[in-house]
Parts: structure tokens; C-alpha cells; sequence
């Protein structure tokens, strides 16, 4: 479970940590909307030279990025198998006897697996560049023009500042659980199926069991110190555009520009 | 059989930004058929230490030999549910591990998976249950219901039923009422000297200590400090007073009286003699 790293935040001293996380939002939103973009082959690579420059400015090793990029790859194969069945036209590249898998059919899922590569790599560059106060801070002001809309910022940023902030509990959680069941002979990669059936309730009864807990507790321990929330706030610390974060969103806004130039014009 | 540790060393998180390195070549050879006790400040890697027993921590350099198990730094162990079955660890706050329905099932879980059939499991279920002071009645219970302390009572009874020769305890008794922690302790104890059981015990609790204890283990910043009977340790309060521990009442009684001019023994541990004591020294003076 320590390897899990997500989402995780990686305390280095870097320009990208040093940006302001409403500069680093936009710019990730731009970035994502060019990967969506059907730019082609040429395309892709300037945008993966882009984001992995991006990534080792951040000083982010790749072995790390890449270990985020796992949880991904089953998904790719059963998105791998299905294309193969599914997708029939294109070229015949390989047969076997009747069976045939068509060319769009890999290309298909190469694209859908640079692409993911991509969105997971520009998304764990601002989750490890920025500390989650700060995300959750970036996001409500930027949601703060639709509060004439009702968009209900300050709750919605709440809430994910919340969430950011039980996952690593969550996890430690987890793991105290699952070592305290192993103690009890759980073994969650070996046994036949009911075992390990039982192997995940074991674990999941008692983690939700703690979720709510602490979920109450936390709800008690706000209202305990007044928190109420359409109430107006204060903030301790104040977010401040410099000269790089127009920088890093113009940077971006060029190459959204690029991109959908190479999409649709070329 | 005997439970070694060699040079053993613990990294949380290694090669990341958060490691953190919670042991220090640790020499270590627990006595077998006893009941050791392991002290030391928040954070000085009591449960660290622990964990290694059962394999649930791996060592990130030196190795273990624990009843002839052989856990070597950086080797792929094999075998650890055997190992487990043999030494049972008792979590700091056990009570989140339960997740049956009934008290019965619950308790029923660690024998299962270590291969014992449904009747064996609920016999040794139904001794354990026994064994931490509460009643069949509780059996169809369902184990979320019950109060914090039954909880711990009903965890604890979890890891017993699973009669291992190793029992290992990380603060069993805190937050407990002060009795329920004495009679937790009596079972340690009592586990220990009709069945052999040697009983490794983590605990702030200097009178459990005395009072259950044959050894003793210091740790400090992630090493042993000292290992030594609990005997040994309880006599030199100037060491005691040099790790800020508080010493049980019964030395700190005789060493106020040593102070105002007595000459009580510094090997007396039990109220009753060091009272018989005292009333023969005034009686003599007088
Ligand atoms: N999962 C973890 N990741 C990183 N560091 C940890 C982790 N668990 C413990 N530590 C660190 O290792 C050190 C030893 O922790 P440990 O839990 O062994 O202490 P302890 O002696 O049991 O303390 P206590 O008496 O409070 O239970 C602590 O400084 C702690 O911060
Ligand atoms: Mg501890």
C-alpha cells in the first residue's frame, strides 16, 4: 500500500511546486483539452515532449510517474481485448485460422493508451506539485464566478479538501486492517475464491465501519467549533498570481492553440 | 526455537521523500517460556518492533530467526502464514479488525483460516471467549454492538482462539478500566505459566510491568536500550530517573523511606514483605 501514489504530493522544490494552483488548474484543463484533440501522430509526440519536460521540471522522477500509470494497465488490456474483437476494419494484421485482428483495432488502443498516459501524467503533475490545501484553495476560487449560478463553492471545495484529506488516512486505515487480518491468517493472493471473498470482506466491514465513524466525529468536531456553511470566511493564506504563472498559461494557451491548428487546419 | 533478531533494521517508505528509519540494527533474543515486557517513549519503534514478529513487517536490512523461521533482509520469505499461526500478534487498538456478524463467527475466522474445521474452531472459539471474562450469552452477539473495552476483550479472545505459542500484545490494556487491564494482565500471565506460552507485551504501565513481567526491554529511538528481568531493572532508580520513567509504586514507597533514613532492601518487590519490613525496622529502632 505504500506504493500507491496516485494523487499523492511529493514535497520537492521545483518552479511547477512553486506556481500558483489556479495557474496550474487552467493550464492542466488546457493540456487535457489538447490531448483530446485529434492532432495525429505529430501531435502526440509534441505533446508528450511537453509533458514529460514538464514532469522533470517538476523534478518528478519518471519511475515515479510510471508507478502511478499502473493501476491503468489492466484497464488497457481489457480495453486491448475488446478492441480486438470488436473493431473490424482497417487491414488485416495478424490471422489466425478465421480469427483476425484488424489494424484500427491496435491503433485504436495505442491512441486511447497514449492518451491515457498523457492525462495521467499532466493530472499527476499538478497532484504531486501541489499540496491538496492549496488544490482545494485553487479550485474554489476558481468556481467563484459561478457562485452567481448557485454553484455552491465554498461547499464543493470543502468537500474535496475532506476527501483529499482522508485518502492518506483511508489508506494508513487500510493497511492496519489488512496487517491485523493477516495476523488472523487472511492471505489476500492466494486460496480459492470463497477465501478470498471472505479475505476482502474482512476488510471492507471494518473499514467502512471506520469510515462512518470518523466521519461522525469530524461532522461533530466542525459543528463543535462553530463551522457553519454559508457562512462568510476568512482565509489564512492568500493566493497570488506572479509573472510565471502567466508564463505557464500562456505556455499552455499556445499549445492549445498548436495542437488544434495541427487537428484541424493541417 | 527461539526468537532472534540480528542487526535488524526497519525503513518506512524507502527511497522516498517520507523515509523514515524506525529501527536501527537491532540485537535482540527474546527468552522462550517467558513474559517479556517492551517499554520505551511514543515513537521510539515499539510497534515496529513488534510487527517483525509475525512478518508483517519485513526487515529492510539484517535478519530474523523466529522458531526456526529464517526472515533475511531483501529474500523473498515463504511460508508466513505458517509463522503466523504460530505467533499471534494483538494489534495497538485491536477492536477495528472485527467484521462478522456474531461473536462466534468473528472468533471463528483465525482458526478457519488456519485449516481448522468448524467444529474445532467454535470449540476453540467458545474457550477463548471464556478465557477474557465473557460469557457464552455474548456468542450470537453481533461484535459491532458491544462497548470499546468488550471490544478489545472480544479481539483479543480473536487472536487466543487461534492458540498460538507466541503471543504478542501491543498496549493490550490502554484505554481499559483499571480492573479490566488487571485481569488482562492476570491472563497474560496466567497463559504464560500453565501453558507455556511466551508472552511479548507492549505497555506504559510500570506496575504491569512488576507485577507480570520477567524481563524487560528498553527501546530508544528505534534501538534496544536495554534487556534485562524486571528485577534488575526496578533496582537502580538513578537509571530509571535517566529515561524518565515514573518507577511502580511499591520502589518509589521504599525509596521515599530509604530517603528519610530506613534501610529497606532494594530487592523487596511485593507490598506485603516490604511492609513486614518496614514494621521490623521501627520496631527495632523503637
Ligand atoms: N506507516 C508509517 N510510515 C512512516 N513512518 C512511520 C509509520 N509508522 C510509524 N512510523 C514512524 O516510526 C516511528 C516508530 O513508530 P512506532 O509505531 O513503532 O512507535 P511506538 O514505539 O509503537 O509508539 P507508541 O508508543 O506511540 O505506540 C515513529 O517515529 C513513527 O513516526
Ligand atoms: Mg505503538
Amino acid at each position: 500500500m505504500g506504493n500507491f501514489v496516485l494523487g499523492k504530493y511529493l514535497p520537492y522544490d521545483s518552479v511547477i511546486h512553486k506556481m500558483d494552483p489556479r495557474a496550474k488548474i487552467l493550464a492542466m484543463l488546457m493540456v487535457l483539452v489538447s490531448i483530446f484533440l485529434p492532432a495525429g501522430y505529430l501531435g502526440y509526440a509534441v505533446l508528450a515532449l511537453v509533458i514529460v519536460s514538464t514532469v522533470l521540471l517538476a523534478k518528478l522522477s519518471l519511475k515515479f510517474v510510471w508507478k502511478s500509470m499502473k493501476p491503468m494497465l489492466f484497464m488497457l488490456a481489457f480495453l486491448m481485448v475488446i478492441n480486438i474483437f470488436a473493431v473490424k476494419t482497417g487491414y488485416v494484421l495478424i490471422a489466425f485460422g478465421s480469427f483476425e485482428i484488424y489494424s484500427d483495432a491496435v491503433f485504436n488502443t495505442l491512441y486511447i493508451a497514449v492518451r491515457l498516459m498523457l492525462m495521467i501524467m499532466v493530472t499527476t503533475c499538478l497532484t504531486a506539485t501541489t499540496k491538496p490545501l492549496d488544490l482545494t484553495l485553487g479550485i474554489e476560487d476558481l468556481l467563484k464566478p459561478f457562485k452567481k449560478i448557485g454553484v455552491p463553492a465554498h461547499e464543493i471545495a470543502m468537500m474535496i479538501s475532506i476527501a483529499l484529506r482522508f485518502i492518506p488516512t483511508l489508506i494508513e486505515e487500510t493497511e492496519r486492517i489488512m496487517k491485523a487480518q493477516a495476523s488472523r491468517g487472511v492471505d489476500l493472493q492466494e486460496g480459492k475464491l470463497n477465501e478470498k471473498i471472505m479475505a476482502v470482506l474482512s476488510l471492507i466491514v471494518p473499514l467502512f465501519v471506520s469510515a462512518f465513524q470518523r466521519a461522525e466525529d469530524l461532522a461533530n468536531a466542525m459543528e463543535a467549533r462553530g463551522y457553519a456553511p454559508g457562512q462568510k470566511r476568512t482565509r489564512y493564506k492568500q493566493l497570488k498570481f506572479c509573472f510565471r504563472d502567466f508564463v505557464l498559461l500562456a505556455g499552455s494557451l499556445l499549445l492549445v492553440v498548436v495542437i488544434a491548428l495541427m487537428a484541424f487546419v493541417l | 526455537m527461539s526468537i532472534e533478531f540480528n542487526k535488524v533494521g526497519y525503513i518506512y517508505s524507502e527511497k522516498t521523500p517520507f523515509e523514515y528509519a524506525a529501527l536501527h540494527d537491532v540485537d535482540l533474543k527474546f527468552s522462550e517460556g517467558k513474559v517479556t515486557a517492551i517499554i520505551g517513549a511514543t515513537g521510539s519503534g515499539k510497534s515496529t518492533l513488534v510487527q517483525h514478529l509475525n512478518a508483517l513487517l519485513l526487515p529492510s536490512s539484517g535478519k530474523l530467526n523466529i522458531l526456526n523461521f529464517e526472515i533475511v533482509a531483501k529474500q523473498k520469505a515463504t511460508n508466513l502464514k505458517a509463522l503466523r499461526s504460530h505467533v499471534g500478534l494483538v494489534f495497538q487498538f485491536p477492536e477495528y479488525q472485527l467484521f462478522e456478524e456474531t461473536i462466534l463467527k468473528d472468533l471463528c475466522f483465525g482458526p478457519k483460516n488456519f485449516g481448522a474445521t468448524e467444529e474445532e474452531a467454535q470449540e476453540k472459539a467458545i474457550r477463548a471467549l471464556k478465557l477474557v471474562g465473557l460469557d457464552q450469552s455474548y456468542l450470537e452477539k453481533s461484535p459491532l454492538d458491544l462497548s470499546g473495552g468488550q471490544k478489545r476483550r472480544v479481539a483479543i479472545a480473536g487472536i487466543l482462539a487461534m492458540d498460538p505459542d507466541v503471543l504478542v500484545l501491543d498496549e493490550p490494556t490502554a484505554g481499559l478500566d483499571p480492573q479490566g487491564a488487571i485481569a488482562m494482565m492476570s491472563l497474560f500471565k496466567e497463559l504464560n505459566q500453565k501453558f507455556g506460552k511466551t508472552v511479548l507485551v507492549v505497555t506504559h504501565d510500570m506496575e504491569h510491568v512488576l507485577n507480570y513481567c520477567d524481563e524487560v526491554v528498553v527501546m530508544k529511538k528505534g534501538e534496544v536500550y536495554s534487556h534485562t528481568t524486571v528485577h534488575e531493572f526496578f533496582k537502580d532508580t538513578t537509571y530509571l530517573d535517566e529515561l524518565h520513567i515514573l518507577p511502580p509504586s511499591v520502589v518509589r514507597f521504599r525509596q521515599m523511606l530509604n530517603e528519610r533514613g530506613f534501610h529497606l532492601p532494594n530487592d523487596c518487590y511485593d507490598m506485603k514483605t516490604l511492609c513486614a519490613l518496614i514494621a521490623k525496622e521501627v520496631k527495632n529502632h523503637g
